[in-house]
């Protein structure tokens, strides 16, 4: 067998125990659902790998297009009664809407600029929604109204069909990030990334390529926003729109599994989501702000350690092995 | 006259504001590093001026150069432990640095400090001054002379000490400026440390009329960005041009629109300084 062919049987069977691991857990317990929001974040993570993995334009603003999946998805179930699979389009409509009016003036922006133009872009959004209680419900925040049980509707009793829509929205969103990678999509970002002026001079239209990939990444954030909504019931700006809490966090895990990378995201989720909850739990009693700490601790640690994060330790590794036998 | 009037508080309360981002820009000007935690340097000079008040009795425009040398120190403390460390780092991790430390003091002044809202309380807190028509709050006129006060002083240091000449010309090369025998990683320090504490002094000056609390820091985070990103990012005397006109702008935009959506003015002029003139509105001085 191949090395591609042992891959894919590995990948394969990795997919088979994510699906029937939540039969390993109390199916109204708690580690489950620190198990959908890893799912989630991970997607999310992998959404923002797209913009900033691929063509290094570094988002901290992405808490905009999750915060209008929420709320569009969340407001025409209230007011209409939509199913949210349908507000989850109309939000990934606005999202995507939202990518392409941020990237028109950001999109010839590059490293802080662009960085400084999303953060503002997030807390503007975080802000409306605060200030615009007439639509939002302001800082109280807004609740998903209870529907029968159902698909169609979004909502579940029990944790574990969510799990299993999370699983699917975290494969279909690697999947989309590999197929863009290995796109002519892909290549153009690398070649942004590498070198945006030599990109522009080898006839790739730079400002085009970096719209396309932002739109379909606010698109995809939105979507997830929509399910995040229907998972938590209850939400509002500060949670959905945050800084820390969402633009940040989605960077972060991207960044401590490998930024750039398919797995990475992946990773990183798994490795952030628990520990966060983890820290909550110990730290929360005691007093605010810990378990944040711990958060910020790890980021900086991990940019000073090994800023490719966990991907990178395998080939360090393989290095550090070589050398050992070769010098043996 | 409501413009005029507004006009005159938003130079008043632009003063601080200029001297705030002065910090921000001059990091950025001599390390090329966008220090996303600023703010949270702000927000620490208040507590500082806080307790000098509670505790020494202090008032917070004295206690504005204690501020000022706490957070000077801490600074050149971070930049040797961290920042220093990622000058050579893809930006990515520039980025996510500072973003990390900006995460760990608010949490960590959290945890010190509580939730809570702290104020101080001074003889001149609500006095005015009449000029004619228009009114001057006393604690806006205090702050604004300090910050005119402290940015006349980093202009002197700048202009006319050794230190200020050798880091300006760490700045513009950081190369040449080695050979000529500077040493560049130390003018970094000193320039986190002075960029630091200077905004650090300016939230000292507007705690006589602006609680203090943990969280403080994201009310200044879009604002700064938006006065050294329309003066220019690491021009100071843009910042000082950016620093007035956002206050002016801020004061105006009250007349017209609830205060909530005073950061979504500053906002649009923030992206469209970005898309029409990214290197500010005085051009691309360093």
């Amino acid at each position: 067998m191949n090395t591609s062919s042992t891959r894919l049987v590995a990948l394969f069977a990795l997919l088979a125990i994510a699906v029937v691991l939540p039969f390993a857990f109390d199916p109204r317990g708690y580690a489950i659902r620190i198990l959908c929001l890893a799912l989630l974040f991970a997607a999310m993570a992998q959404a923002w790998n797209i913009v900033a993995g691929l063509a290094n334009q570094v988002s901290l603003g992405h808490a905009a297009f999750f915060g209008i999946g929420a709320y569009t998805s969340t407001l025409l179930l209230i007011h209409f009664g939509l199913s949210p699979w349908l507000g989850m389009i109309a939000g990934a409509v606005l999202g995507g809407l939202a990518a392409l009016l941020i990237s028109l003036p950001t999109m010839r922006l590059r490293g802080h600029y662009f960085a400084l133009a999303t953060l503002a872009f997030g807390e503007v959004m975080r802000v409306i929604a605060n200030s615009w209680g007439g639509l939002t419900g302001g800082p109280v925040g807004i609740s998903v109204p209870f529907a029968p049980p159902d698909l169609a509707m979004l909502q579940f009793k029990e944790t574990r069909p969510y799990y299993w829509l999370m699983l699917a929205a975290l494969v279909l969103v690697t999947t989309i990030f590999l197929a863009i990678k290995r796109s002519r999509l892909g290549y153009r970002l690398r070649a942004i990334k590498e070198n945006a002026d030599a990109a522009e001079v080898i006839g790739v239209d730079t400002t085009r390529t970096k719209i396309v990939a932002a739109v379909i990444s606010g698109m995809i954030t939105a979507c997830l926003g929509t399910l995040y909504a229907q998972f938590q019931f209850f939400f509002d700006p500060d949670t959905v729109f945050g800084v820390a809490s969402v633009s940040v966090r989605m960077a972060m895990i991207a960044i401590v599994g490998g930024i750039g990378t398919a797995a990475g995201p992946i990773l990183g989720a798994f490795f952030v989501i628990p520990l966060e909850e983890f820290a909550n739990q110990i730290f929360s009693a005691q007093a605010a702000g810990l378990s944040q700490l711990v958060f910020g601790l790890l980021l900086i640690a991990v940019i000073l350690i090994e800023p490719r994060g966990f991907m990178a330790i395998g080939p360090r590794l393989k290095r550090l092995l070589a050398r050992e036998k070769a010098d043996g | 006259m409501a413009v005029v009037q507004a006009i005159l508080d938003g130079l008043m309360i632009g003063g601080v504001y200029a001297v705030i981002s002065i910090g921000l820009t001059l990091v950025f000007g001599v390390m090329g590093i966008v220090n996303f935690a600023q703010a949270e340097f702000l927000m620490l000079g208040m507590f500082v001026a806080y307790f000098a008040w509670a505790w020494l009795g202090l008032d917070p425009l004295l206690a504005a150069p204690l501020a000022f040398a706490v957070v000077f120190a801490l600074g050149a403390a971070l930049q040797r432990l961290l920042i220093r460390r990622v000058m050579k780092a893809p930006e990515v991790a520039q980025i996510f640095l500072t973003v990390g430390l900006l995460i760990v003091l608010e949490n960590a002044a959290l945890l010190m400090f509580g939730s809570g809202f702290r104020s101080v309380t001074t003889p001149y807190q609500t006095s005015s001054l009449q000029l004619g028509p228009l009114f001057v709050s006393v604690p806006y006129l205090a702050a604004f002379a300090m910050s005119v006060a402290s940015g006349l002083a980093l202009f002197l240091f700048m202009k006319s000490s050794w230190f200020g000449r050798a880091m300006r010309a760490t700045a513009q090369d950081p190369m040449a400026a080695k050979l000529m025998g500077i040493n560049a990683d130390r003018m970094h320090m000193l320039a986190f440390a002075l960029g630091v504490g200077l905004t650090a002094f300016g939230g000292a000056v507007i705690l006589p009329y602006l609680t203090a609390s943990p969280t403080v820091g994201a009310q200044f985070v879009v604002l700064m960005f938006t006065v050294v990103v329309l003066g220019g990012l690491g021009s100071v005397a843009g910042a000082v041009v950016g620093g007035l006109a956002v206050g002016v702008i801020q004061s105006l935009s009250a007349l017209a629109f609830p205060i909530q959506l005073q950061n979504l003015v500053l906002f649009v002029v923030f992206i469209a300084v970005l898309a029409l003139r990214p290197k500010g509105l005085l051009g691309a001085a360093r």
